[in-house]
């Protein structure tokens, strides 16, 4: 499509960080050429979700996301101590199609109450179902300084700094 | 409209926004020194570009204008061929892309060929080009679309411009027609060159009602035949009479008596618009009748017309306004009707990749046909006649509704997943809340009200587009508007409705929250056990038969004991059962086993999943010797689940694709064992596990038709493939069999058979059910119906060609066609048409 941009293409997110993986290798290399790397995402069916509560359920997330195809397996994030579900997953698909309507259809509407963030995933690997906080859950709950019920309220980081005044 | 940016939802969006604000303002730092951004003058191609792709975007600008300046544009850049060659693919992928936009671009061409007749032999030539492509491809959507922007360029073209290769196309239809009476290219083809005749004589050509009134003439034989032997399949409102005409009238004949009509009435075609007119003084506008003439492109017709990817039936024009006092969209009589109908829902099918510029389009939609064909955005209903008076009181947030519904709700199939659908119409309602929200009200009430008579499958879907629709706006509803049908009794369809959406509801939220919602009286029909996280254990109450066996097994499970102890323990509910007397003593340990299984996993899908991944081995061991066991393990699941029927549905799915259970041990589980005189047909779940599963099976079917025609084959691997796929036909063919069988004995169930039949409630139940069974024997008939076709269809095709060889740097277009059928329809059957699916505008990749 010339016109009009498409939306089931990776999120800045993934761009970001191969520019960073290209720019730190680009350092490393700088006398041999860089390899023309092939796209890891191109038959991508993993989607990865983000902005879920920590309430909701597999089941909740396999209803909507079986709309875009049949979903082979659903992978819960779980705060790396507790164990608890904290806020993203994995959904795989069967196809490569099916992730990409995923992200046409799905992304951005609401599951329990909440707009979801979708992205293609290059496949989960054992270990990338933990979060990568400080405290356990993801990143972006450490300074979070909204609150957010369905995510644990503040911050953590915020919450440990604001009990240092009690 | 080309740089739009979607809105990323969710996300910690506030902070992350700002973060990126701040960025692009430090971008604009030049160097760290100057504050100022240097003035940076686009070249006149971009310009061209963002004029071109935004034309008659802005509700305030004059169009006119616009035309004027891009024509004026071109004429003074022509030696610029970035700017001409970014012209001639921008006119096409506009075409086909946003085809509301048509008549405006072909206005630029009328205006620039005043002035540069030259760069007019190089449109005509880029744009045959492309026709000839997509006719000799089948993209008979995108060849319409050429067609359409050709036939407003008829003003300056020699001779008889478009109308030769009309009335060429014509004579294939006719072909068509004649050699099958299930032909329907024909018809699509006929439907085309109707459309196409009214954009030529909107278009500045004159004395064209000659040649108008003859091929009109021709497309009559055709299009206002008998019906369609396939438009039976297509009525959203059967009648249960056999033999019954269908309930609405066929598109295509429709649009034939509109086009009659029109012609009668001097082709005023009110509703599309006329750009190339401008407000002018009439002695500027004689500048398009002088201007230099064109000889129309000259496109060959294949001898065999391909098909296309995209499987043909016959419309039908479905409103979900269709019983309102006053018209707030046109009528089916109407000549405007389908072609506003057919340009909206093109405009919603092409741009599946972009729902938030679906919804722009539509929200937008009234700037693309001519002005007053609607009243001004967001008059209420209720100040509809007054504001209209005698004008059109056709209100755009409805008709675009109703455009969406049309295709949501499309037989046999919508084009692209329901969920795009659903997203176009949430898209819809957040940019015009206000607006388009009271439209859909209205929808939602005319679907509902006509829930009994619809076609089921299709009442199916508004089900499903109903409950997720509200998951997106915090589930309110005026519930208290249909609390008299609380009292109905289960089994009917509005009751079953309502019921079925409260499920669904709680499925993408839970019980406390939609309770909290509903009134008084619906209280009752989310019971406590729906509250509850998981399921009661049934064995967990000691003198429950076999409750001690069953806690071991629990025991055994949680600690991943080896087979042999859990035979042990199966075996020995076996003897028990046998002493007891009970019929099939391993059916009993079978349900006792799936049972403790599900409740050990019952915490989360994971669970259970992994531990029935655990168990495949002993699984498939029981259900393989027994038939009765393959349904029990089914029953198991779906008892065990029943107050959150959803999850028993999912897992019964899984069960499916582990291979422990068979599709007939699903089928003859639901429809014959638990039939209950047809009252499990009332259910939506028993819909959706039926569905699901005659989808595996048609989905199993299309892998191996495209394992068959991989061209790469050698006749022995083909003739092996080939029996496989024999085999998979017959299997599909007995599962059909079978479901239409179990329904087909309700749909007829004799009233004699029934005892206590004098009974006046009893026999108005049997009705009832005798209608469900009816409706479910239509729906299933339909699918088995368009499976053989497409079976047929696909192996009458010739083999694909041979993929070249593969080069590093680019992509093969036949590899991709190679791949396309091997794409594995999934479980959400109905919204999808398997391998064809993606049609046009994928399968062209223009990037």
């Amino acid at each position: 499509m010339s016109t009009v941009e498409r939306l089931d293409k990776p999120s800045a997110y993934y761009a970001a960080k191969k520019r960073r993986r290209q720019s730190d290798r680009d350092e490393r290399d700088r006398d041999s050429q860089s390899k023309q790397e092939e796209d890891p995402l191109k038959d991508a069916a993993t989607i990865y979700v983000g902005n879920l509560s920590f309430y909701t359920t597999e089941e909740q997330i396999h209803e909507l996301f079986s709309k875009c195809g049949e979903v082979k397996r659903i992978v819960m994030g779980l705060d790396r101590f507790t164990k608890t579900p904290c806020g993203f997953c994995f959904v795989e698909y069967y196809t490569h199609e099916d992730a990409l309507d995923c992200l046409k259809y799905v992304g951005g509407t609401k599951l329990d109450e909440r707009l979801v963030r979708t992205d293609l995933d290059p496949g989960f690997l054992e270990g990338r179902q933990f979060g990568r906080g400080k405290s356990g859950g993801q990143v972006r709950d450490e300074h979070r300084e909204e609150y957010d019920p369905g995510r644990g309220g503040y911050g953590r980081a915020v919450n440990e700094r604001s009990d240092q005044y009690d | 409209m080309g740089d739009y940016r979607p809105r990323r939802g969710g996300g910690g969006g506030g902070f992350n926004n700002r973060k990126r604000r701040n960025r692009d303002d430090d971008d604009n730092y030049d160097g760290g020194g100057r504050y100022q951004r240097r003035r940076y003058e686009e070249p006149p191609a971009i310009k061209l570009r963002k004029q071109v792709i935004g034309i008659a975007e802005l509700p305030h600008r004059r169009v006119e204008e616009d035309i004027m300046n891009s024509a004026k544009t071109i004429a003074d850049n022509y030696f610029d061929t970035d700017l001409t060659n970014g012209f001639l693919d921008i006119a096409v992928s506009l075409s086909l892309e946003q085809p509301l936009k048509i008549p405006f671009v072909a206005a630029i061409v009328l205006q620039t060929n005043t002035q540069k007749p030259e760069f007019t032999e190089e449109i005509l030539k880029k744009f045959g080009e492309e026709l000839q492509k997509k006719i000799n491809e089948g993209h008979w959507r995108d060849a319409k679309l050429l067609l359409r922007f050709l036939a407003c360029l008829q003003g300056l073209f020699m001779g008889d411009g478009i109308f030769p290769l009309l009335e060429e196309l014509f004579g294939r239809a006719a072909d068509l027609q004649t050699a099958s009476s299930e032909d329907t290219l024909g018809l699509e083809l006929v439907k085309t060159i109707l459309l196409t005749i009214a954009y030529t004589m909107a278009s500045s050509a004159t004395e064209c009602e000659a040649q108008a009134a003859s091929l009109l003439d021709q497309t009559s034989i055709i299009a206002s035949g008998p019906p369609h032997i396939l438009e039976n399949l297509v009525d959203p409102y059967p009648s249960s009479e056999l033999g019954a005409p269908p309930s609405l009238e066929s598109v295509l004949s429709l649009l034939q008596k509109h086009m009659q009509v029109e012609a009668k009435n001097g082709w005023m075609l009110p509703c599309l618009p006329r750009p190339w007119k401008g407000s002018r003084p009439a002695g500027e506008e004689d500048l398009l009748a002088s201007a230099q003439k064109h000889p129309f492109p000259s496109i060959n017709l294949p001898e065999t017309l391909s098909t296309g990817h995209k499987q043909l039936f016959p419309e039908v024009y479905f409103s979900v306004y269709a019983d309102q006092d006053i018209d707030t969209v046109p009528p089916a009589s109407d000549p405007s009707a389908l072609l506003i109908r057919d340009a909206l829902s093109d405009a919603i099918n092409v741009m599946h990749i972009n729902r938030f510029v679906a919804g722009k389009v539509l929200i937008d939609m009234d700037q693309y046909f001519a002005p007053d064909t609607f009243v001004k955005r967001a008059t209420a209903f209720d100040k509809i006649r007054e504001v209209a008076g005698d004008k059109s009181a056709w209100k755009p947030e409805d008709v675009i509704v109703d455009a969406t519904f049309s295709q949501l709700l499309q037989l046999p199939l919508p084009e692209h997943k329901a969920v795009f659908y659903h997203s176009v119409l949430t898209e819809s309602c957040k940019v015009a809340p206000a607006a388009v929200a009271p439209s859909l009200g209205r929808a939602i009430r005319y679907l509902y009200r006509n829930v009994d008579r619809m076609d089921l499958e299709l009442s199916r879907r508004f089900l499903d587009w109903f409950s997720h629709h509200l998951s997106n706006f915090g589930f309110t509803w005026k519930w208290s508007e249909w609390v008299n049908d609380v009292e109905l009794p289960d089994i009917s369809p509005k009751k079953a409705f309502i019921l079925d959406a409260l499920d669904k509801e709680i499925r993408l939220s839970f019980a406390q929250r939609i309770k909290g919602v509903l009134p008084e009286p619906y209280q009752a029909l989310v019971p406590p056990e729906k509250e509850k996280d998981t399921p009661d254990f049934v064995y967990q109450d000691p003198s429950t038969p076999f409750a001690d066996q069953a806690m071991e097994l629990v025991k055994k499970i949680r600690q991943k004991a080896s087979d042999d102890d859990i035979a042990g323990i199966l075996s020995d509910i076996e003897q028990e059962a046998s002493k007891a007397g009970l019929a099939n003593p391993k059916v009993t340990s079978t349900d006792v086993y799936m049972t403790s299984i599900l409740f050990v996993g019952s915490k989360s899908l994971s669970h259970v999943l992994a531990i029935i991944e655990r168990s495949r081995e002993r699984l498939s061991a029981i259900a393989n010797q027994d038939a009765e066991c393959r349904k029990q393990i089914v029953g198991s699941v779906l008892d065990f689940w029943k107050f959150q029927i959803g999850t028993g549905v999912v897992l019964v799915d899984k069960l499916l694709n582990y291979g422990i259970i068979t599709p007939m041990s699903v089928v003859e589980w639901a429809l014959i064992d638990r039939i209950e005189r047809g009252t499990v047909l009332t259910k939506d779940w028993c819909y959706e596990v039926i569905m699901k599963t005659t989808s595996k099976v048609v989905s199993r079917v299309r892998q191996v038709v495209a394992k068959v025609r991989d061209p790469r084959l050698s006749d022995e691997e083909r003739s092996t493939l080939q029996a496989a796929l024999d085999k998979e036909l017959n299997d599909m063919k007995d599962l059909f069999a079978a479901i239409e069988d179990a329904v087909g004995s309700i749909a007829s169930a004799s009233e004699d058979g029934m005892i206590e039949s004098s009974d006046a409630l009893r026999a108005e139940e049997e009705q009832i059910l005798r209608e469900w069974g009816a409706k479910w024997l239509r729906v299933f008939r339909r699918r088995s119906a368009v499976e053989q076709n497409w079976v047929k269809e696909e192996m009458a095709k010739p083999l694909p060609a041979l993929p070249a060889e593969p080069e590093p740097t680019t992509k093969s277009t036949e590899v991709k066609m190679d791949d396309a059928p091997a794409s594995k329809a999934n479980g959400n059957s109905e919204e999808q048409r398997g391998a064809s699916r993606g049609g046009d505008m994928d399968e062209d990749g223009i990037e």
